[in-house]
């Protein structure tokens, strides 16, 4: 039998019982919506996700942390980053540069009074976390001793405009008591004041008590407050943290794994983002499970919608052997059918899926305007087609068993069936 | 003469329903020659249909050898049984056994369809044949707009449709009055008279008397 007279019979076998074939479609269209839209959703939000994720940083970056790997909050084992270690973290393969930071003890900007507190963090010049968010002023440079880069509410505290902020001296004091919003906390060592001069302000929507200074600057400051010499401190504390920049994003993971085999604990968004993708591969899962447990319903019923078309066209099924239809002709034809079913149903549950999102979509930013400006249901054309030739292969699936039941029907009692 | 339309040798076929077995064909050894006009007679029961629905490929013999066309049956597969009813034999049923869904030309070009032949080239041949059996103006009609005697002119343009070696028909006037009957059986003399082969099952002794030779049948034997 010819494809062409296959698919024509067939479809006129579909819109012959028509009430109870657009009921069964109407099945398939319903799961193959739900899976359409629900994988939508999952993609929507892992966009979403990602996209806020990007907009924090660089994915090129891997941060060393003072720990051993594997450390988690509590159970963190400290271990020292001393300058034989940054020189191993240098010799890493892929990696670019490596930045150096020490944080020097809590401290003030004297003249902001009591709200100017700060965490002093000794970075080197270009260092990642000091690029590209000055709101007045400049970064930190190679041989700048005495200066800081200063958050905008900081710059508020000392002067009446973030620019005039720019070239002011005023006094870091490191150690001594700290108020940390409506705490005051004792400070470590001994207190000591220092004269810098305000070189730039940073944006503070990162951190609004960070004070970026030399590096030199911030060990001198911790050596001071403890009465050591910045070398000793640079064996005995070690550094505060490493940042690394890898030559390319998709290399991070090996650098992850050099740090961690010199038994340092790191931390990288390309990770984070791995993990996500990881979690947001079950989220969608388990999304995708609910939708095709509606499928399955809808195959439940194109089996027993099948079951009846069979019984019922028993004699019918016997005049065509009769006539020359083989066994693979009669099978070919109800699969045929089915696959009608699944097409009919995947197109309309496709097209449902897509619009029923939109108006879904509407109705949320009507609630709430403010609503993340990204898409909420994502479809791509991966999705529209997946889900289509999902609900095809279920429709199949479910004929299948009817169909060969037809297929195995003896001719003749076929003939005689009334 | 050549390779026989149909040949049977001790042809039999039981039926068993639990512990009791029925011969329906009990050892049939005969011959239908190509271009011959055959009636089956017998009596009710006697294996007239079962003889024919083994020749025609619908059921399989429990013993002996069979050969349509010179094909031996024996060795064909479903498939191949298949394309034997669509091509080799062409059916007439007492029932008309038509599809009541599809168009009278369309009903007649169904074994061409299962053969594989292209609608266009398919539906010609079907009307050609419609209009030799005086049924052109019914070939766009469905089913259940004709009458008994179209309905069976029907089935046996499309037992023809596929030229094929033998034409079989088990009790075609059964349903019908007597002058369709009539009419029928003078179709199938005609088709004879042009070289058809016809292997006819009747009871009904005039109408058997149209053909060339008669085969009586008793308790799944040819009786002499
Ligand atoms: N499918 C079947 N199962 C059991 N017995 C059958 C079957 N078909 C036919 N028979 C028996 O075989 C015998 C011959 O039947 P059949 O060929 O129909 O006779 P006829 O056509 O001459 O009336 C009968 O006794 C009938 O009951
Ligand atoms: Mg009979």
């Amino acid at each position: 039998m010819r494809w062409a007279d296959l698919f024509a019979m067939s479809l006129g076998n579909y819109g012959r019982a028509r009430l109870r074939s657009v009921l069964t479609t109407a099945g398939v269209a319903i799961g193959t919506a739900l899976v359409v839209l629900l994988i939508a959703l999952a993609t929507g939000a892992e966009d979403n996700v990602r996209r806020s994720v990007f907009s924090i940083g660089d994915l090129r970056l891997v941060t060393v942390q003072p720990f051993q790997p594997g450390a988690n909050g509590l159970s963190a084992v400290p271990r020292t980053i001393t300058d034989e270690v940054v020189a191993q973290l240098r010799r890493i393969g892929h990696v670019e540069s490596v930045f150096r930071q020490f944080d020097a003890p809590l401290g003030t900007i004297v003249e902001g009074g009591d709200d100017a507190t700060i965490r002093p963090q000794g970075i080197e010049p270009n260092a990642p976390v000091d690029r590209g968010d000055l709101l007045a002023g400049r970064h930190l440079a190679l041989g700048d001793r005495a200066v800081a880069v200063v958050p905008g509410n900081i710059a508020r505290l000392i002067a009446p405009s973030v620019a005039s902020a720019i070239g002011r001296r005023v006094t870091m004091r490191i150690g001594g008591a700290v108020k940390l919003g409506s705490t005051r906390i004792g400070g470590s060592g001994t207190p000591r004041d220092y004269g810098i001069t305000v070189i730039g302000v940073f944006d503070e929507q990162a951190s609004g008590t960070s004070v970026r200074i030399p590096l030199d600057d911030a060990l001198a400051a911790g050596a001071d407050n403890r009465g050591l010499t910045p070398d000793t401190i640079k064996q005995s504390t070690g550094y505060s943290g490493i940042a690394i920049e890898a030559d390319d994003s998709t290399n991070v993971a090996d650098i992850v794994r050099g740090v961690q085999e010199l038994g340092f604990s790191s931390f990288s968004l390309k990770q984070v983002i791995e993990q996500i993708d990881q979690g947001f591969g079950v989220f969608r899962g388990i999304l995708a499970g609910i939708g095709g447990v509606a499928l399955l319903v809808a195959a439940i019923g194109i089996a027993n919608t099948m079951v009846m078309s069979v019984l019922e066209r028993t004699r019918e099924i016997g005049i065509m052997k009769a006539v020359g239809a083989s066994p693979r002709d009669i099978r070919a034809l109800f699969l045929a059918e089915a696959a009608y079913v699944g097409a009919f149903g995947g197109i309309v549950g496709v097209a449902l899926g897509i619009a029923g999102g939109q108006v879904i979509e509407r109705i949320i930013r009507n609630l709430n305007p403010r609503t993340n400006p990204g898409p909420i249901f994502v479809v791509g054309p991966d999705l529209i087609l997946a889900a289509f030739a999902l609900a095809v292969v279920v429709a199949l699936v479910a004929g299948f068993l009817p169909a060969r039941r037809a297929m195995r029907m003896s001719a003749l009692s076929a003939l005689r069936y009334e | 003469m050549g390779v026989p339309a149909v040949e049977m040798q001790g042809l039999e076929r039981v039926y068993r329903s639990g512990r009791s077995t029925v011969a329906a064909l009990a050892g049939v050894t005969m011959a239908v020659e190509r271009g011959e006009f055959v009636a089956v007679m017998g009596p009710s029961g006697s294996g007239k249909s079962t003889l024919l629905n083994i020749i025609a490929g619908l059921e399989r013999p429990s013993a002996g050898v069979l050969r349509v066309d010179g094909e031996d049956l024996a060795a064909l597969d479903e498939a191949a049984l298949a394309r034997h009813r669509a091509r080799r034999v062409g059916m007439v049923f007492q029932a008309f056994n038509l599809l009541p869904r599809y168009r009278v030309v369309e009903n007649v070009a169904l074994p061409l369809a299962f053969a594989g032949v292209e609608p266009a080239a398919r539906h010609a041949k079907a009307r050609a044949l419609l209009e030799r059996l005086g049924m052109a103006a019914r070939a766009e009609h469905r089913t259940n707009e004709l009458s008994g005697g179209e309905l069976q002119r029907a089935a046996v343009a499309r037992a023809l449709v596929a030229d094929p070696a033998i034409l079989l028909a088990d009790e075609p006037t059964g349903n019908l009055d007597s002058a369709s009957g009539a009419t029928l059986i003078g179709i199938f003399e005609e088709l004879n008279a042009h070289g058809q082969t016809v292997l006819l099952v009747t009871h009904d002794a005039q109408i058997a008397a149209h053909a060339g030779r008669i085969v009586r049948m008793r308790d799944g034997r040819i009786a002499e």
